[in-house]
């Protein structure tokens, strides 16, 4: 058995004494450690090339980095609201849409790594300025957005001579015939977020708001609104079928992989997901431009943003992940190509992205997204406005229309609805 | 030679600490608190505290990671001016009526088949627990497949045998499919726990009360009505109590069907709760929701109760 020399016995409690005094443990030999949740991505290789991008973070910067993965919408919601409830979980955590704007008092000011990726890569895009940048602040780094193109089967448009509409109302046009071909268009209308990502821009096309720029007036009860409810019920009842009452934000995606739907509107994920499933629908798919009415073309999108919270110990190796990941462009390029286009840049200068070069069928993709808006567009995300969205005023308006209630009274209703939750 | 009691040799090498520990043990006043107190403390931590935060935030403006503020039962008046929180009430009592109607009636019908003699008795009556034993997320996608307006396995089987017309109903995209649906896996869900709790009451009827009715002439509806039923009534107000509880708070079946569409015709209190305090960050309005109903549930529960306590004396 080793003897300890006295010299030896003294040091080490006097080291261990110091540390117990001073309750900061020594550096040396001190693992630098972040934890990271995102979301699993519909474009699976994407995570896999995150965890790669993340092994070698660790080698290069000594910070060990632990990424863990939670299913969309429902348990990441639940997740982050008790992470901030114990003030206890991980570092940084992926944000969606209005997310920032949810948890703002939680979430570190990251204005200094927004900055310097702005002077890289041009401004962030208007999406994600809206849905990051809170009261003058960035409270979250914008990642990348999955933009809502149209997809359609070009193959039978090609079969039925049908033209690629170009507005809402040429898709009533194209709709019918596709109906008659036993290939409905695929809108939902149902609760849940791929409705009011449609719902939206069609009123927004047709020169409608739910609530004005100011963030208190309510704007639904409007003539455009009239005309969007209009355009949703000849387009229910004669080119879709009424299922999309029932359905989820997949279904749309389900709906054209599995050989039904004819048109849907929804990013890419849908031919990610047949091509690489090798589906027999995947070589007749193929995408356009979101449609345009009356008041132009408005679109929307999802963006993500990467936020820390404010209980992490660890703020500074988290900025360091940030900017590995997406301040280096060799490594934010590396991961939008593992995305297949369905994760892009969200940065002006690199619109026109290599990824999007990688197949021709994301043609229609270039040259987007900088006139995307998110949810609730112009009024300025809020905890009102997220409750707006929340709870599906807009795709439960449009519903009820399509079900029977008078065009006055579902509007009637929406409005009466959108007031309370504003005064509220 | 006989030895006195006096006169036996008391050991001493006996601490005296741990003769006066084992002392204090012997006495029931201290031995209960002790064997209570751990159960006790796992009481408050786990439903106590849980309860009187849920309360405080149904009484506040609590929002997800900001401070709150005490606003009274203001919450509570908010939430009757919602329509979808209307629509909510409404759908808790239809759902759970007739849910717990129909458990009821079909626990009886499947408890008396499972008392009956029959083939493969002990494999039957283990299979009848299945849907109560399978996580209900895991049976709920089960039954969403089933539904699924593009390739509902029910549909096809109804329009194959001639039961309904191409394409057949959108169980969850209209109101009251939709409702028929969450009802439906509801039912499936709890019969189990109906069918075994009623099966092992009447297990317990002795065979010599019918044996006597038969003897006088009752036929079977005459002993179900007079001897069954009466003698099921304790068992079958503890479970129409416990299961009229979980009904009302049920969440996962109409989270993961519909959400609580279409139009939110499907909502409960507990999904609509997540969604006002989860989804948008409303604590204290998703606390007040799922609050709602407790005076009248705390009601129910002392009335079933008190007439359970009649029944057994």
């Amino acid at each position: 058995m080793n003897r300890v020399s006295r010299r030896q016995f003294l040091t080490t409690s006097a080291g261990i004494a110091g540390i117990l005094a001073a309750g900061v443990p020594p550096a040396r030999g001190q693992q630098r450690e972040i934890s990271y949740l995102c979301w699993n991505n519909f474009a699976p290789n994407s995570d896999k090339k995150l965890a790669e991008i993340g092994q070698r973070f660790t080698k290069d910067t000594g910070i060990k980095l632990k990424i863990d993965h939670v299913s969309h919408m429902g348990p990441q919601q639940s997740k982050y609201a008790s992470e901030v409830q114990t003030q206890a979980g991980h570092d940084l955590v992926e944000m969606r849409m209005h997310f920032p704007w949810l948890y703002e008092p939680q979430l570190v000011d990251v204005s200094d790594v927004v900055t310097e990726l702005e002077k890289k890569y041009g401004k962030a895009l208007g999406s994600s300025y809206e849905g990051a940048h809170v009261n003058g602040v960035w409270r979250a780094v914008p990642q990348y957005h999955g933009m809502f193109v149209a997809t359609y089967r070009e193959d039978l448009f090609k079969q039925a001579s049908l033209k690629v509409p170009d507005t809402w109302e040429d898709l009533y046009t194209v709709g019918k015939e596709l109906k008659k071909m036993g290939h409905p268009v695929g809108i939902p209308i149902s609760q849940n977020y791929d409705s009011i990502s449609t719902a939206g821009p069609v009123l927004w096309s047709f020169g409608g708001m739910e609530v004005d720029k100011d963030g208190k007036t309510v704007r639904i009860n409007s003539p455009a609104t009239v005309q969007m409810i209009e355009w949703y019920k000849k387009m229910f009842r004669d080119c879709m079928e009424p299922e999309v009452l029932s359905w989820s934000d997949a279904s749309n995606n389900e709906s054209i992989q599995q050989g039904k739907a004819g048109w849907i509107h929804n990013p890419v994920s849908a031919y990610i997901v047949a091509k690489q499933r090798k589906l027999v629908t995947a070589d007749g798919i193929n995408h356009h431009r979101s449609l345009g009415g009356p008041s132009g073309r408005h679109e929307t999108d999802t963006p993500r943003h990467i936020g820390i919270w404010k209980f992490s110990k660890n703020v500074e190796p988290a900025k360091e992940w940030i900017r590995y990941l997406l301040g280096k462009r060799e490594v934010y390029d590396e991961y939008i190509m593992s995305g297949d286009a369905f994760n892009l840049p969200t940065y002006e200068k690199l619109q026109d992205h290599p990824v999007l070069r990688t197949d021709p069928k994301y043609a229609a993709l270039r040259g987007e997204g900088v006139q995307y808006h998110t949810y609730g567009w112009p009024a300025p995300p809020s905890d009102k406005v997220q409750l707006i969205t929340n709870t599906y005023l807009l795709p439960n308006m449009i519903a009820k229309a399509v079900t029977g209630t008078s065009t006055k009274d579902s509007i009637a209703w929406a409005e009466t609805e959108m007031k309370k939750v504003l005064a509220g | 030679m006989a030895i006195r009691a006096d006169e036996i040799p008391v050991s001493r090498g006996r601490p005296r600490g741990t003769a006066r520990v084992s002392g204090w043990l012997d006495r029931e006043r201290i031995l209960g608190p002790v064997f209570v107190t751990p159960a006790l403390l796992l009481l408050l931590l786990l439903v106590a505290y849980p309860f009187v935060m849920a309360v405080y935030f149904s009484l506040s403006n609590a929002f997800i990671g900001r401070p709150s503020e005490f606003i009274g039962i203001r919450n509570f008046v908010r939430l009757w001016d919602s329509d979808a929180f209307r629509q909510t009430f409404q759908n808790a009592f239809v759902f759970t009526g007739v849910a717990v109607f129909f458990k009821i009636v079909m626990g009886i019908t499947l408890a008396l088949l499972l008392n009956e003699q029959l083939w493969f008795k002990r494999m039957i009556r283990g299979a009848v627990l299945l849907p109560w034993v399978i996580p209900t997320a895991l049976s709920t996608l089960g039954w969403w497949w089933m539904f699924n307006s593009l390739y509902s396995v029910v549909n096809w089987t109804g329009i194959a045998i001639g039961l309904m017309d191409p394409p057949g109903p959108n169980w969850l995209g209209q109101r009251y499919y939709a409702m028929a649906a969450v009802i439906t896996v509801n039912i499936w869900r709890g019969l189990p726990f109906f069918a075994i709790s009623i099966l092992a009451a009447l297990v317990a009827i002795p065979k010599e009360l019918y044996e006597a009715a038969e003897a006088d002439g009752a036929n079977a509806n005459a002993r179900f009505w007079h001897i069954t039923l009466p003698l099921l009534k304790p068992v079958l107000a503890v479970v129409v109590l416990f299961s009229t509880i979980f009904t009302f708070s049920d969440f996962n079946i109409v989270y993961v069907l519909t959400r609580g569409g279409p139009i939110n015709s499907t909502h409960l209190f507990a999904t609509l709760s997540r969604v006002l305090g989860i989804d948008t960050g409303r604590i204290g309005e998703g606390a007040a929701v799922s609050l709602y109903l407790f005076p009248l549930l705390v009601f129910v529960v002392w009335a079933q109760l008190r007439f359970v306590r009649k029944q057994a004396y």
